[in-house]
């Protein structure tokens, strides 16, 4: 909002500056987030008269003149052509530099001297566009600085008003902040009216049947008045504050509306039907044009304004296009009411309709001050326009307090802020506020709080009141104190996914944080690739774009398209990988989300080096990143089968990662066609891990075990199996076979011509590590043979022997 | 007849002269055997010592002595050259040139909101506070209305929300991380001291703004926490954060679910105050939002307000990383191009 400071001080005759009206505004929590000297840029333009006016003899487009600034004589030559000799124009004098930047200096222009220049409106930052050079009134003296001249000798604040204070938003709202700041006084100006004879009652009729949502309507008549024109300075304060001046009517309520908060609207009297006015719920479905001249669903417990025929507005949100003041209009009825905030917010918000109006009765009008801006409005318009005021006023629900009594100990404010509040200290505070204060013994007060102060109920908003107005610069800082910090379950899972990163990290891998909402569009395209019905999706209903429809439900995506993107600017060998949320419908719990890391790997396996060596990554690459992170973070041992049940993992070249018996992973080969329909040409590896489930359980404590004193035993056994034996499971057999079998371990595997078709040659090393004793031959020739009947027994191979 | 001393003089200073000439292990040891070996000429001047009269005996054959040492250590000196020459030729000079690179995975980059984020939650579990995470498709109930913020109250317009697509579960992906006080609070009682951090969404999107972001939200419960242990709790956190000694300020603001509430600035860390296009030249940054938890939040918990007081504070990790590394645009956190995180 826009605040100017000569308005203001209209309201409080504060000692303060603009710029200190600013930093004090802002450190009692009504945010001043510029503050700006209107004249910036004005230093050596004054006003000027036109002597005379003719061609340029060297140049048909412009022209020579000379004028005066009362002091001194200056020839111009000048562009425009809007001007004629008497004019009072404003001249930029040499030495000037205009506010778009333009440095006035001594020239010759074809020929002819110039001394300077007459500006046009635009030249000067006051208005976006104009015609021709900017006419002042005739009666302007001349020599004056155009600051001075135009009333831009002043500071316009914008102010950024939270939603709590809606009393803020206005003239009248931050003079009182700044009286409360500083001690010093709020001035309402008085609001004289010469009314006439003919009774109110003789123009019209006003009634309130829903008097829940309107607790106040108030209204003045007028009658003879003539469209016309606001003056010049009023028009200029509306322009500085945003709005555009109309003409006198409008502009006197949005200058009331600016002023005092106090949202109006002026109907014509004469196009009321029946002349005659009811504020009641619409009852019904119906359709309705506003100002706007759309039609909007009106729905039967929305507010209107009637008159004696239908609807003529939406209460304190829009007027109706039947109603509108129009240049003939000749009597004019002013409504300045308050309306249920509540009521006037859904309003808005199903009408998706919001206005300056509504914004500020959403936000609590001041149900005191309805009838005071009506007779200000009234008031100020008869200075300048001139008409007749119908005796008495409209105001229904006038008789009401509606001020509330909170109930206030200083002792509690202390306890909030953690510093002493005197009962003097809080006394002062509320006195600035106007706020009065009854003592009830014991600590206890009871404040009453003025209508206008929406944000005050409770004694917590009185606290916040003291804390503010004195300063919260005056609070000290402690520290707190500490009770022993518990481990919650979520500080463990915060310190896997750290370590995980970590580890990644160190792995060469690339941290990314994608959206977690997805194109539903592209799962779409490639739902038979991705393994995900989007109908499953979490969808969203207002998404910011098409590409932010759904919410995620895996992680492989985002990264695809971080590699492919990385891959367009020449970046070579990428390791990416995300700890992020997958989400999703989910049969038993309504939906789910659950926290995923993603790693995906491209390229080589080591940067180029200079010592060579084969180096294209496998998918035993990915495998091996998945197997040292989740030792890493303590998730051992976990099992890897064959799956085909990720489409966008390739077949056969594809595992889910399980974890007791639980798939915490999976992990492959890309899927080619999915791969290269992002434009990414080689082999893509990826794994995702469900972390929760993934570090569940946490690992027993390790127990000690003597460490061995004698030496181990190592065996080879090479054998020819089917190539469909998994060697996973020949391992993890072997190495239960027998106590004294620390570890099994595949060292060689080859396929050929020399094995045969379907066969392949695994060759196994075998530690067998005595317990307690130094093996005999017997003792390991025993186990050699049980692990050769093994092989050969249960996984049919045929023992090699060399 | 010479003296056997000059003799023995003569073949030390030839022995010496065969050996340095010996360009191989067999020349060496030729000269060994002609000079000093068993059969050696020094050696068989020795042997005629014994013959000599006692006083002779000890002159000559401490001279011999001399001169058989003398020719075994450059014997032995020579042998070590011939022995490094001959494994040099054979083996090349085995001198590595240290400067290539060596040969591993290169390291890759944390991002830097995820690196800040953890930062921030690493600084507050220093100070006692433990971590609580929560859900990012929430509950209007927890996002808003135990948050004090009903439907149909203006404060719903300072968060723009995305809505799930499912009206009959009320959900939303949380604005904040707010709604983890109430979760948490809901489950235990004082003293509470938890932070939270997470992804929030809100719907908008410009130079500083996402439609995705990171947020921490911390807050404490107990029976006598003040405004004046959050100022110090803050003061300590942005010494930790951004160095020690720099100014901040607080400004009284408006959150539903907190009061007195504040706006926690620092002093702008680009122009130390001097006023920039950053802090608009205001000489200071918002850097976070906290206040007082409001009584009624305490009301939907089943806290009493007359026993508990708390206070609350959040803070967007973004904006943080943001003044932290200078970076302009928060989009470029969410383009994952590995030459801008790698910067990191
Ligand atoms: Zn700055």
């Amino acid at each position: 909002m826009k605040i100017l400071y000569s308005w203001l001080k209209e309201f409080v005759d504060t000692r303060l500056s603009a710029a200190e009206i600013g930093d004090a505004l802002t450190m009692a929590g009504v945010e001043v987030s510029s503050c700006r000297f209107l004249g910036e840029g004005f230093d050596n333009v004054v006003t000027a008269k036109i002597l005379a006016q003719g061609p340029h003899p060297n140049a048909d487009k412009l022209s020579l003149c000379r004028v005066t600034d009362g002091s001194r004589e200056y020839p111009i030559v000048c562009g425009a052509k809007n001007m004629q000799q008497g004019d009072v124009v404003a001249l930029a004098r040499t030495g000037a530099k205009l506010p778009n930047g333009m440095e006035i200096k001594k020239a010759k222009i074809r020929g002819e001297v110039s001394e300077g220049m007459l500006c046009s409106e635009m030249e000067l930052r006051l208005s976006e566009e104009s015609a021709g050079i900017m006419i002042l009134p005739p009666e302007t003296e001349l020599g004056k600085p155009l600051a001075d001249a135009i009333g831009l000798s002043d500071w316009l604040l914008e102010v950024e008003i939270t939603p709590n204070r809606g009393d803020c938003l206005s003239v009248l709202g931050v003079a009182r902040e700044v009286a409360a700041i500083t001690g010093e006084k709020v001035s309402v100006p008085e609001a004289p009216i010469r009314e006439s004879d003919l009774p109110i009652g003789d123009f019209a009729s006003v009634a309130v049947t829903d008097a829940d949502l309107c607790p106040r309507y108030s209204a003045r008549v007028i009658s003879d008045v003539t469209i016309a024109p606001s003056p010049d300075w009023m028009q200029r304060r509306l322009s500085l504050c945003g709005v555009r001046p109309i003409n006198n009517i409008v502009d006197i309520t949005n200058y009331i509306f600016l002023e005092l908060g106090q949202p109006m609207h002026a109907f014509d009297l004469d196009r009321l039907g029946g002349r005659k006015i009811d504020v009641k719920r619409s009852g019904i479905p119906r359709s309705y044009v506003t100002l706007d001249g759309a039609a909007r669903e009106i729905l039967p417990e929305m507010l209107l304004i009637w008159d004696g025929e239908g609807p003529v507005a939406v209460a304190g949100v829009m007027g109706g296009q039947n109603t509108e003041v129009l240049p003939s209009t000749r009597r004019v009825l002013f409504e300045s009411a308050h309306f249920a905030p509540a009521s006037i917010r859904w309003t808005s918000r199903r009408l998706g309709l919001s206005t300056e109006s509504s914004y500020r009765f959403e936000r609590g009008v001041d149900p005191g001050g309805t009838m005071y801006a009506a007779d200000r409005a009234v008031s100020l318009l008869s200075r300048f326009a001139s008409f007749a005021v119908a005796r008495g006023v409209f105001d229904v629900g006038g008789g009401t307090d509606f001020s509330r009594s909170v109930p206030f100990r200083p002792a509690r404010a202390g306890r909030i802020l953690g510093r002493e509040c005197t009962e003097e200290e809080c006394a002062d505070v509320l006195r600035r506020l106007e706020f009065p204060v009854r003592d009830e013994g014991q600590g206890r007060w009871s404040v009453t709080v003025p209508p206008h102060r929406f944000d005050i109920e409770r004694e917590i908003d009185l606290v916040e009141e003291v804390a503010r107005i004195t300063g919260y610069d005056k609070i000290p800082t402690t520290y707190p104190e500490s009770g022993a910090p518990e481990f919650s379950p979520d500080d463990r899972f915060v310190k896997i996914t750290e370590d995980a990163s970590e580890f990644l990290r160190s792995q060469g891998f690339t941290q990314a944080i994608n959206f977690s909402f997805v194109p539903e569009k592209e799962w779409r395209q490639y739902a038979h690739m991705l393994g995900f019905d989007p109908s499953d999706a979490m969808r969203l209903t207002n998404p910011i774009s098409d590409d932010t429809t759904m919410m995620r439900p895996h992680l492989l995506m985002g990264l695809l398209h971080n590699l492919a993107s990385n891959l367009r600017r020449f970046v070579e060998d990428i390791r990416l990988f995300e700890a992020g949320k997958a989400f999703g419908k989910s049969f038993t719990e309504g939906h789910f989300e659950e926290p995923r890391l993603g790693f995906v790997l491209y390229g080589r396996r080591l940067p180029e080096n200079w010592s060579g060596g084969p180096n294209a990554l496998d998918f035993f690459d990915a495998k091996g990143v998945a197997e040292s992170l989740l030792s890493f973070l303590g998730a051992s041992p976990v099992h890897f089968v064959p799956t085909v049940a990720k489409p966008f993992l390739s077949r056969g070249k594809a595992a889910e990662i399980l974890k007791d018996g639980e798939c915490v992973g999976w992990l492959g080969a890309v899927r080619r066609e999915l791969a290269a329909a992002l434009e990414i040409p080689g082999a893509v590896f990826y794994g995702e891990i469900r972390i929760g489930a993934a570090t569940r359980s946490r690992p027993p404590e390790a127990q000690y075990r003597a460490v061995p004193k004698f030496p181990p035993v190592i065996r080879d056994i090479a054998c020819i199996l089917s190539e469909q034996v998994p060697v996973g499971d020949i391992l993890s057999m072997v190495s239960v076979l027998a106590e004294e079998i620390e570890s099994a371990t595949v060292f060689d595997i080859f396929t050929g011509e020399k094995i045969g078709q379907g066969q392949k040659s695994v060759a196994i090393r075998v530690k067998i590590q005595p317990l307690d004793r130094t093996l005999t031959d017997a003792d390991v020739n025993s186990i050699h043979t049980k692990i050769v009947n093994l092989l050969e027994n249960r996984f049919g191979g045929k023992i090699r022997t060399s | 007849m010479t003296d056997p001393s000059d003799r023995l003089k003569e073949l030390q200073e030839a022995g010496l002269r065969a050996i340095s000439a010996a360009a191989s292990e067999s020349d060496l040891l030729d000269a060994k055997g002609k000079y000093f070996g068993k059969k050696g000429a020094v050696s068989e001047i020795l042997k005629t010592v014994a013959y000599l009269p006692a006083e002779e005996k000890k002159r000559i054959g401490g001279a011999a002595n001399e001169a058989r040492g003398a020719l075994e250590a450059a014997f032995n000196a020579r042998l070590d050259e011939i022995r490094e020459r001959e494994r040099l030729a054979r083996e090349g000079s085995g001198l590595l040139d240290v400067t290539l690179p060596g040969r591993s995975a290169s390291v890759g980059h944390r991002h830097p909101v995820s690196r800040t984020l953890s930062d921030i939650v690493s600084v507050f579990q220093r100070l006692g506070f433990s971590v609580r995470l929560g859900p990012e498709i929430e509950k209007d109930y927890y996002n808003f209305e135990a948050l004090n913020i009903p439907k149909d109250h203006p404060a719903r317009d300072m968060q723009d929300t995305f809505y799930m697509d499912w009206p009959e579960m009320d959900l939303v992906l949380r604005t904040h991380t707010s709604p983890i006080q109430i979760r948490t609070m809901e489950g235990m009682r004082p003293p509470v001291r938890v932070i939270a951090p997470g992804a929030v969404y809100r719907c908008d999107s410009d130079v500083t703004h996402s439609p995705m972001f990171h947020q921490v939200e911390g807050f404490a419960v107990d029976r006598s926490v003040t405004m004046a242990d959050l100022k110090g709790l803050l003061t300590e956190f942005c010494g930790m954060m951004f160095g020690p000694g720099l100014p901040l300020r607080f400004r009284p603001s408006f959150f539903p679910f907190t009061e007195p509430s504040a706006e926690v600035d620092i002093r702008c860390v680009i122009c130390r105050g001097a006023g920039c296009r950053v802090c608009k030249d205001s000489g200071w940054l918002e850097i976070l939002g906290c206040g007082m938890i409001d009584p009624s939040v305490f009301g939907f918990v089943g806290y009493d307000p007359e026993e508990y007081t708390g206070f609350a504070f959040g803070m967007g990790v973004e904006r943080i990383a943001m003044l932290r590394h200078g970076i302009n645009d928060i989009r470029l956190f969410f383009e994952n191009d590995i030459r801008f995180i790698s910067q990191f």
